[in-house]
């Protein structure tokens, strides 16, 4: 029996659903293995009797909470897809703004048509069982999880930083090169593409399970980032955990 | 007594989330409302206060498909607001990069978002037992486009190197020869696409609107031009906000549009209707084989010009790659000087023209944004479709006219969850 | 006396035939024996002056014979030869009189060689001439000789290098990013042989990243097919201290269990090396003695100013130099400016080692408690960077990964690093090295100390790398080493380098066995035994352990539950615990699983006869310890008293209860059993473990002791042994760790300087009062 797949999105921009599916001859292979029973971007019938459920997007308003927690119910296995699903993603900025002056900036004597609440993960709603990370996700990483639900085996995801990927890389450290870089607390899975394109990390895949953050700090420093602009800089990403903190 | 209750929760096959709503009694529309309910997103409230090191970085996010459209418009409106010029060869590399999203986007919508109505089936899943072949082809050609961008910017949904100025890295000639030669051979998938789109049955429903696009002297513009309209001829950029005139309704957390008519258009059929003359024969050709004439006033043939345009970005990306193998690639001084100051980036992404507007203080900090989404300027225009297309068919089943109403919001390719976050934001 | 006699002992008749065949040949007097019996036998009744012995024989062992010879004839002088060469049994052997070893396949001329020289040495005349039919060597180039360095010109060298790009993949320093890095090139003009030092080393095209070991297929009849990259490749500009990291490379996947990845590579590539004449400043390969080398290179290059001087080192560098380049005799002066731009070199160093290394690894077993791991770590990010940088780390993981239509699959190695965080963790999640003192701790003895003992080589070359990619700025192990300066002895130079080397290409590549029978414990423990086709025993003896493979999910280690005296099947309890032994659970009678091995020490079996055992079983640390409780009863007359303690926590978790009933009925066993906590059917005893000991009557001077069992046991009952006075050489554990590649190259196991898949599992108390993090 194969087993059934269902792709949700919440607030999101849709781009990790799709790099999911961004394979080739592959996409046979995954059809052939998975039932998809339920993909709102991409067909119409669905089924609501599914095993398996891909989650795209952050939690921002009251009436996505029901609708997440009757998938929590339906899924047997629930996995949190892209940075925004897992950690918060660049929809926590918003956090920043007191919510009622955010909603009347944007939409002044019409705010009151809209509702919005602090920005927050997935699993800050429900249990999530796996993370596929980063933003947008890495469409290998994505494979490797469904391989592993497959073989009914915990996937194996590297719970160490960026600069392992980066040196095997052969890449010279965007610090040399005058630039700030998070990897050092970042979990490595990305295969540190943005050093590799000529930029540094951001920290999209979030924090590793036991980061040295106040080492991080202090080396930004050094380098010559302020504690605000090192504030900044991890806020992009991470500023749930931050806030949460 | 006919009740016709049309009530669509979450169109399907569509990026974003918008719901459409009917009732009619006995031929007397009540109740005919495109709704867009996606969760109001806020960027330009996350945008403000950042450096202009950041502030492609997150405006990429506004969007999955397009975000190198947001990304080349964000950068070339802190371009503007700072005074700098990008070199010729900037130029070249971001034209490249941009066909690559452009064509990614429309192979995605022809044949997995649209292709299925046409053809008769639910999703593109059914296609891979009856049209596998194509359904193969169609990977291919994503992936190419995938490729071609990662090739440029490291990356195709949310690109990488794409920095104010330039590039942070620049791509090997050899691998440029190499995709090249994919492109070349991806000529041949187009032919065999052209001949299902053939196949495709178009309903015929016409309704003139007005057509806004970006409009160049030397190029068919996707990155670079003045504002041009069907009805009103070109305005400078700067004088975007006259053009665009947004406005909230209480249905729907984006905002609407209108010019000269009470909505207009964007997208692919208008960027036809205004520049045919600057498409490259293979596209001109393709238009006439597939009876898409300009000017065309059936929203339902925005199809049918996305897959005019990909045998445009086609040829066209060869020849640029032709040009870059030619001059060579040099790397750049990307050193930026920041100056306060505000800049407008007016770019044509996949779905139509888009502003992003910004203002800088003398650090370099962006302390006001405003953007226009595409599709924001089209669901105006849907809904006045809506208005006019309803009345023809309300004698049909009533599954039919959902089915028919699905398609006419599926026409227009909209990217939703960009277009919910509108407004100006001024920081105090 | 016959003069210059050998007799050979082995027990395959081909080797010896063909030993004593060339032996002869070569004018010798030659005897043979098939085992350790005969030999001793033959030397009752003639004398040899050299005996060549294989020191695996079935009975007596070949160690063991040595033994005898030492004492009934201690002058014959002994010649080992061996398939499985172990710096353990090269040290006995040598103690006991072994003069040399050789490793199998044994060459004749390295054979006979040694022969003449152990001969020799002993002020005899061998009886015979030793013109020996030697194969003719290829004709030299009178020009170009090993050793001997010229001069080439730029100009040559030029065309040296583009002769090369056309036939082989050439590999060089150029620039990046104003930094320099190793990749190909396909001109001259890209290279940068000035260069400071590089971001990555050229190990990588030795050791790389990741690295596919097998291609197999799953399912019901599993396939296995060992992938080995064989690509021929020159590296140009290796700096002397990239040298000396090679070569110990070589040592540590060459010398024990060849690893025939690394082999194939190692002898595909030439290596091209460049005098360092612009140190970087945070080298200090002068303190490691890595700023020059004579050897492990084909070339070697000096930038003398006017043209380079070349030196070659192999005689793949001599065949270069006489087919591609023009080189003349240097003249009187260049040599000079050879030595002078080399001195110059020295003068530029920055960073020095304030002692001489020879007193790094005393230096460093006196510091273990020292705060300065504490103190220097706090800043740590465990971020790997000066793993991956570094020339000499060379510790992997192994990850299986499978196709999305689940038939096929690859299993890899990937780098990885004992300073990342869950290097050491196992698969109940406990970690052995948790926190960043400890890692940091580990790599810096690893550096000075445990490969140094290991493999004879320093474990760092002091190129600065790791302390250029060091944010926090910690890694630099010349600031360690001088930060704890005191003196310590260096060990003696080690083993030379093995040249011939003919690796199995199964190392790493399972064979497969069928499961026969499944045995419910516990919910969550099974029995499981095994079967290869035709019935051949697994080999082992009790206390070692299997590496477990189902392949796409992975490879696991597993203690032996079964004695070797149960011959044709054995048998594995597991625990569900991970993701192998969870798919493991899920199998049935027929399945087919792999299986490597078996690993590791095993149970002292030589000490423990005669002697009164008392075996201590806490939990599932039964399952190692029955296949000796096995053995013992199995050979019960070889052991005194046989006392046997077991403990569970609950009588829920009871395990094998069968065994258990018969074995608390042998009149031969003294069984005592407790559970932690009882129940209201539980009439027996009831109480930890070491609650059994003080009532046991024993005799410390005969009694040996074997415990296992989790590790906070191991603490109460060594406490209770020591209240009875039992020495600590008579106490014997086995420990667990994370064990992957189960040959002694992947690092997971490390405790300290001993690596457990080779030393142990199995560990006297004596051994672990020297290792700090064992218990």
């Amino acid at each position: 029996m194969k087993p059934k797949v269902a792709f949700f999105d919440f607030t999101s921009c849709e781009g990790c659903q799709l790099d999911a599916l961004n394979v080739e001859a592959e996409l046979l292979d995954l059809l052939a293995a998975v039932d998809i029973v339920n993909f709102r971007e991409v067909k119409t019938e669905r089924e609501d009797n599914y095993d398996i459920a891909f989650i795209e997007g952050s939690i921002s308003r009251e009436s996505e909470i029901p609708r997440l927690k009757k998938i929590r119910d339906q899924a047997k296995v629930l996995v949190a897809l892209g940075a925004c699903a897992c950690i918060g993603g660049v929809n926590c900025l918003k956090n920043f703004l007191p919510m009622d002056e955010a909603l009347r900036i944007v939409y002044k004597d019409d705010a009151k048509y809209y509702d919005t609440m602090p920005v927050r993960p997935i699993s800050a709603v429900v249990p999530v069982d796996y993370y596929v990370r980063g933003c947008p996700i890495n469409t290998n990483e994505f494979l490797k999880v469904v391989r592993a639900l497959l073989l009914g085996k915990k996937p194996e995801i590297s719970n160490y930083p960026v600069c392992v990927e980066c040196k095997m890389a052969g890449n010279v450290c965007a610090f040399e090169k005058g630039m700030f870089c998070l990897g050092p607390v970042i979990r490595a899975g990305c295969n540190a593409i943005c050093i590799t394109s000529g930029r540094y990390c951001w920290g999209c895949r979030g924090l590793v399970d036991d980061p040295n953050v106040d080492s991080e700090k202090e080396i930004l420093q050094k380098y010559g980032l302020t504690v605000d602009q090192v504030m900044e800089r991890f806020k992009l990403f991470n500023a749930y955990q931050e806030v949460a903190k | 007594m006919t009740v016709i209750k049309v009530n669509v929760h979450q169109v399907t096959r569509l990026e974003g989330h918008g719901n459409i709503v009917l009732n009619a009694r006995d031929g007397k529309i009540e109740e005919l409302r495109w709704e867009v309910t996606e969760s109001p997103r806020l960027f330009e409230a996350m945008l403000r206060g950042r450096s202009y090191q950041d502030v492609a970085f997150i405006a990429s996010r506004i969007c999955g498909i397009c975000s190198i459209a947001h990304t080349t418009a964000s950068i070339q409106a802190t371009e503007a607001a700072f005074g700098i010029r990008p070199s010729e060869q900037t130029i070249l590399l971001r034209k490249l990069l941009y066909n690559a999203e452009m064509l990614e986007s429309h192979v995605l919508h022809v044949l997995f978002l649209a292709a299925p109505d046409f053809l008769g089936v639910d999703s593109v899943f059914p296609l891979v037992a009856t049209h596998r072949e194509v359904v193969l082809m169609a990977l291919r050609l994503k992936k190419l486009a995938y490729n071609l961008a990662e090739l440029l910017a490291g990356r195709k949904t949310h690109p990488i190197s794409c920095i104010v100025g330039g590039f942070a890295k620049l791509p090997d000639l050899g691998e440029l020869k190499a995709i090249r030669n994919r492109i070349e051979e991806a000529l041949a998938d187009f032919e065999a696409i052209v001949k299902l789109a053939q196949t495709f049955k178009i309903p015929d429903f016409v309704r003139e609107t007005e057509y806004i696009s970006l409009k160049h002297p030397e190029e068919y513009a996707f990155i670079r031009g003045d504002i041009c309209s069907s009805d009103a001829g070109v305005t400078p950029v700067s004088k975007y906000l006259s053009v665009t005139n947004e406005f909230c309704v209480p249905h729907s957390t984006a905002k609407y549009t209108r010019n000269k008519r009470d909505s207009y258009m964007v997208g692919s059929l208008a960027r036809f209707n205004n520049n045919y003359d600057q498409l490259l024969p293979r596209a001109k050709e393709t238009a006439h084989e597939l009876g898409l004439k300009a000017p065309c006033h059936n929203p339902f043939m925005i199809t049918v010009a996305q897959l005019v345009e990909c045998f445009h970005v086609a040829e066209h990306s060869l020849s640029l790659i032709n040009q870059m193998l030619a001059r060579g690639l040099e790397g750049e001084d990307n050193k930026v000087k920041v100056r306060a100051g505000r800049g407008i980036g007016a770019v044509e992404a996949p779905r139509g023209i888009l502003f992003h507007d910004y203002t800088y203080n003398d650090q370099g900090v962006l302390t006001e944004a405003n953007c226009i989404i595409p599709t924001n300027q089209n669901h105006n225009n849907i809904q006045k479709d809506f208005e006019a297309l309803v009345p023809q068919i309300l004698d049909k089943p009533q599954d039919e006219i959902r089915h028919i109403l699905e398609m006419v919001v599926r026409a227009y390719d909209p990217c939703v969850s960009c277009s919910a976050h509108s407004l100006k934001v001024t920081f105090k | 006396m016959q003069k210059g006699s050998v007799l050979i002992v082995d027990d395959e008749p081909i080797v010896r035939e063909s030993i004593r065949d060339w032996l002869r040949d070569a004018g010798y007097q030659v005897a043979t024996a098939e085992s350790g019996e005969e030999a001793l036998e033959m030397i009752e009744k003639q004398d040899f002056s050299v005996m060549v012995v294989d020191i695996r024989l079935p009975g007596q062992t070949g160690i063991s014979v040595l033994k005898e010879v030492k004492a009934q004839r201690p002058w014959i002088k002994s010649l080992i030869i061996t398939a499985y060469p172990s710096a353990e049994t090269v040290s006995e052997a040598t103690k006991l009189g072994a003069v040399d070893y050789l490793i199998k396949p044994v060459v004749p001329d390295e054979l006979e060689r040694l022969v003449r020289e152990t001969l020799g040495a002993m002020g005899r005349e061998p009886t015979v001439t030793t013109k020996l039919e030697a194969q003719p060597k290829p004709p030299v180039v009178e020009v170009v000789k090993v050793k001997k360095s010229f001069v080439i010109t730029r100009g040559s060298l030029k065309s040296l290098v583009e002769n090369l790009t056309k036939e082989i993949e050439v590999v060089g320093v150029k620039s990046r990013d104003n930094k320099y890095v190793y990749d190909r090139i396909a001109s001259f003009d890209e290279l940068c042989l000035d260069y400071d030092v590089t971001v990555t080393p050229p190990t990588k095209y030795l050791m790389p990243a990741k690295e596919t070991l097998l291609k197999f297929k799953v399912g019901d009849k599993p396939r296995v097919e060992p992938v080995i990259e064989d690509i021929p490749r020159v590296i140009i500009g290796v700096h002397p201290y990239d040298i000396k990291a090679i070569e110990l490379l070589d040592e540590a996947f060459l010398a024990t269990n060849p690893d025939p990845n690394y082999s194939t590579r190692r002898q595909n590539t030439i290596i091209i090396g460049v005098d360092c004449l612009n140190p970087s400043p945070k080298s200090f390969a002068p303190g490691m003695g890595t700023h020059l080398t004579e050897t492990g290179f084909d070339l070697l290059l000096t930038d003398i100013g006017t043209a380079y001087m070349v030196t070659v080192g192999s005689e793949e560098g001599a065949d270069l130099l006489a087919k591609y380049a023009q080189v003349r005799e240097p003249i009187g002066d260049e040599i000079a400016k050879q030595k002078a731009v080399r001195d110059e070199a020295l003068a530029k160093y920055e960073l020095s080692l304030d002692v001489p290394r020879e007193r790094l690894p005393r230096l460093l077993e006196d510091s273990y408690d020292d705060p300065y791991w504490e103190s220097r770590s706090r800043t740590c990010l465990s971020c790997g960077s000066c793993v991956m940088v570094c020339p000499t780390c060379f510790c992997f993981d192994v990850q299986d990964e499978v196709s999305l239509n689940l038939k096929e699959g690859e299993r890899s190695r990937i780098k990885d690093g004992c300073m990342l965080v869950d290097f050491a963790r196992v698969a109940t999640g406990e970690n052995f090295r948790h926190d960043k003192a400890s890692r940091f701790r580990h790599r810096i003895y690893r550096k000075g100390k445990y490969i140094l003992e290991r493999y004879g080589r320093f474990g760092c070359v002091g190129c600065g790398r790791c302390a250029i990619a060091c944010l926090a700025e910690i890694a630099s192990p010349v600031e360690a080493f001088n930060a704890i300066a005191e003196a310590a002895r260096v060990k003696e130079e080690a083993k030379r380098l093995v040249k011939e080397v003919r690796p199995e290409t199964e190392l790493y590549a399972p064979r497969f066995a069928e499961l026969v029978r499944v045995g419910e414990l516990t919910p969550r423990e099974k029995v499981f035994e095994f079967r290869f086709k035709g019935g051949k025993g697994l080999g082992h003896r009790p206390g070692q352990f299997v590496e477990v493979s189902v392949m796409g999910i992975g490879e696991a280690p597993i203690s032996i539950s079964s004695s070797p005296t149960r011959d044709g099947t054995f048998q594995l309890a597991i625990r569900n615990v991970g993701n192998v032994t969870k798919a493991l659970h899920a199998l049935g009678k027929g399945a087919i699983v792999g299986i490597r091995g078996p690993f590791g020490n095993g149970f002292p079996l030589e000490t423990l006869q005669g002697k009164d055992v008392l075996l201590i079983a806490g939990g599932i640390g039964l399952f190692p310890l029955r296949s000796l409780i096995q053995y013992v009863i199995d050979n019960r007359g070889s052991f005194g008293r046989v006392i046997l303690l077991f403990g569970a926590r609950s009588p829920a978790e009871r395990l094998f209860l069968d065994e258990l009933a018969l074995w608390s009925q042998s009149p031969e066993i003294e069984f005592h059993e407790t559970v932690d906590k009882g129940d209201e059917s539980w009439k027996g005893h009831v109480g930890v473990i070491t609650t059994l000991i003080p009532k046991i009557q024993i005799d410390p001077k005969k009694t040996m002791a074997v415990v296992v069992g989790p590790p906070i046991m191991y603490r109460f009952v060594i406490g209770e042994l020591k209240k009875k006075e039992i020495p600590d050489e008579n106490i014997i554990m086995s420990l667990e760790r994370r064990m992957k590649c189960g040959v002694g190259k992947c690092g997971h196991c490390q405790i300290n300087g001993v690596y457990v898949c080779q030393e142990g599992p199995v560990f006297t108390l004596a051994q672990l009062r020297d290792l700090r993090e064992a218990v």
